[in-house]
């Protein structure tokens, strides 16, 4: 009995050995500070420049996506409950409040423009203040390390000014405003 | 659609270990969103081995509004589980039980797929039988209409792979990343041959801090998820095979969950919470000679308006064995 009840402790060490930081979740800022300025999709980092359809077959790169505003916000979505929480948001608070921003929905699991309309279509997003990317072979998700309600604001310079997972849109509305 | 696998796998771990309940509440606790888990040993038993596999297939989901709308086209998700669980009824009255859920998401839409797999959160429980059912097979006295009455105490353990692991995609997430703890009230009466069942649930989850969403370090943040509700009826009708006590059980159930909002550094979340309904039935075989018993569920989403808020809709197909040491 004694060895059954070592194996199980044995076996449960082992398990709990390899389940992440969930356990014992860290407050540690473990941020690595990146050259402000050189190219890549972190925050203070210069976006590289890109090349996407949009829903209605228009190519949208960096600079069309700022052209003539502020910035640019994007939001990964993959048409999902929280997704449609995050755009709902998105559309009934935020972008009224920063009618000089380009906001963008990047769609990267539909793997085509027309698939993609379709879903913008059914998720009521097709038509109004977003415009929906089609990111087929994810080239936005990966410059931006992005997934499911990554958020990202570029400035009319190209600079990447926010880059994380949606949460209640404050930190979205911050960046926004700090928009130069 | 899924809430992407991080929602999914939400929904996965909770159903995973709502899976393992008696008999008798199995059908109306199999469906994501069901009570805190507790594997029940019965009156008569020493403990409880029960394995279980779970094929959950998503269906579209219902949006803020209730509205249910479609996944895009071309999309095909499954999650799969495992659940091992283990059940000991150490005194007259209590039992202890641990569930263990492993996760295999297969994920294809027309532009991505995805297969990974991993441990999902665990569940450990405690259950106190406050009152005894006697399973009467007439009603002689009002004492044969005690039901049976449990309170028990879950602490779900976050043993999975979390958005807030050094996992890039959602589609990697098999848990949800917070201690959650449960409290459960469950109630059964049994007259032979009919039996029916509620249990409901109340749960808070223990904030934390966070660091890392999807393998990126961000500024430390606290994060609370919203308190979750839930509850199931379920009724059943077991039926005797021949003369050895052998017995065939269905019941049909229905269940109501709802998570409430979340917070980050303690402001609402608003819109983060959900809810969802659900009905099912089971069919389970006991064997009497032999302690094993085997069963079968289906946990199903009803896919119009109304029937969910902010969650993804599937079904949910169940097989399962269990162990009864006497």
């Amino acid at each position: 009995m004694s060895s059954c009840r070592a194996i199980c402790l044995l076996t449960l060490l082992v398990l709990l050995s390899a389940c992440g930081d969930n356990l014992f979740p860290s407050g540690e800022d473990k941020r690595t500070p990146v050259s402000a300025g050189s190219s890549g999709g972190s925050v203070s980092q210069k976006s590289p420049d890109f090349s996407v359809s949009d829903i209605r077959g228009a190519t949208v790169n960096l600079a069309s996506a700022t052209a003539g505003k502020k910035g640019a916000a994007f939001y990964f979505t993959m048409w999902c409950p929280i997704c449609d929480s995050h755009m709902s948001d998105m559309r009934t608070s935020t972008t009224l409040m920063f009618p000089d921003v380009n906001f963008f929905l990047v769609d990267y699991v539909s793997g085509s423009v027309a698939g993609a309309a379709r879903a913008a279509t059914e998720n009521g997003y097709a038509f109004g203040v977003f415009s929906t990317l089609v990111d087929t072979d994810n080239t936005l998700l990966n410059i931006f390390h992005a997934t499911m309600g990554t958020t990202v604001v570029i400035d009319n310079t190209g600079i990447v000014r926010m880059n994380e997972d949606y949460r209640d849109g404050v930190n979205l509305r911050k960046a926004l405003a700090a928009l130069p | 659609m899924k809430y992407n696998l991080t929602y999914y796998a939400v929904a996965a771990l909770l159903a995973g270990a709502a899976s393992l309940v008696s008999s008798h509440s199995f059908a109306a606790s199999c469906c994501g969103g069901g009570s805190a888990a507790s594997l029940v040993v019965p009156k008569y038993a020493t403990a409880i081995v029960d394995l279980t596999f779970d094929a959950e297939l998503y269906d579209g989901y219902w949006n803020h509004n209730n509205k249910y709308i479609k996944d895009p086209p071309g999309s095909d998700l499954q999650q799969y589980r495992m659940n091992v669980g283990v059940g000991y009824r150490f005194a007259t009255n209590w039992q202890a039980s641990l569930a263990l859920p492993y996760v295999w998401n297969d994920n294809s839409y027309s532009g991505v797929s995805s297969q990974t797999d991993g441990l999902g959160d665990t569940t450990v429980s405690l259950t106190y039988e406050l009152l005894d059912d006697n399973s009467a097979w007439k009603i002689r006295d009002t004492h044969d209409l005690i039901p049976g009455i449990s309170l028990g105490l879950s602490l779900l353990v976050p043993t999975g792979t979390s958005p807030y692991d050094d996992q890039q995609s959602s589609f990697d997430i098999t848990g949800r990343g917070f201690y959650r703890l449960d409290g459960t009230l469950l109630i059964e009466k049994t007259i032979r041959p009919w039996n029916v069942s509620c249990a409901i649930s109340y749960g808070t989850y223990l904030e934390r801090t966070i660091n890392r969403e999807y393998g990126k370090y961000v500024a430390p943040y606290k994060k609370d998820l919203g308190d979750r509700f839930s509850a199931s009826l379920s009724a059943g009708y077991a039926y005797v095979i021949g003369t050895g006590g052998d017995s065939i059980t269905g019941t049909v159930s229905y269940v109501y969950l709802n998570e409430a909002d979340g917070s980050f550094n303690g402001n609402r979340d608003t819109g983060s919470g959900f809810d969802k309904q659900s009905v099912g039935a089971a069919l389970s075989y006991t064997n009497n000679d032999s302690n094993w018993s085997i069963r079968t569920g289906w946990n199903h989403a009803v896919k119009k308006d109304g029937w969910g808020e902010n969650f993804p809709a599937t079904d949910i197909i169940t097989v399962g064995v269990r162990y009864v040491f006497l």
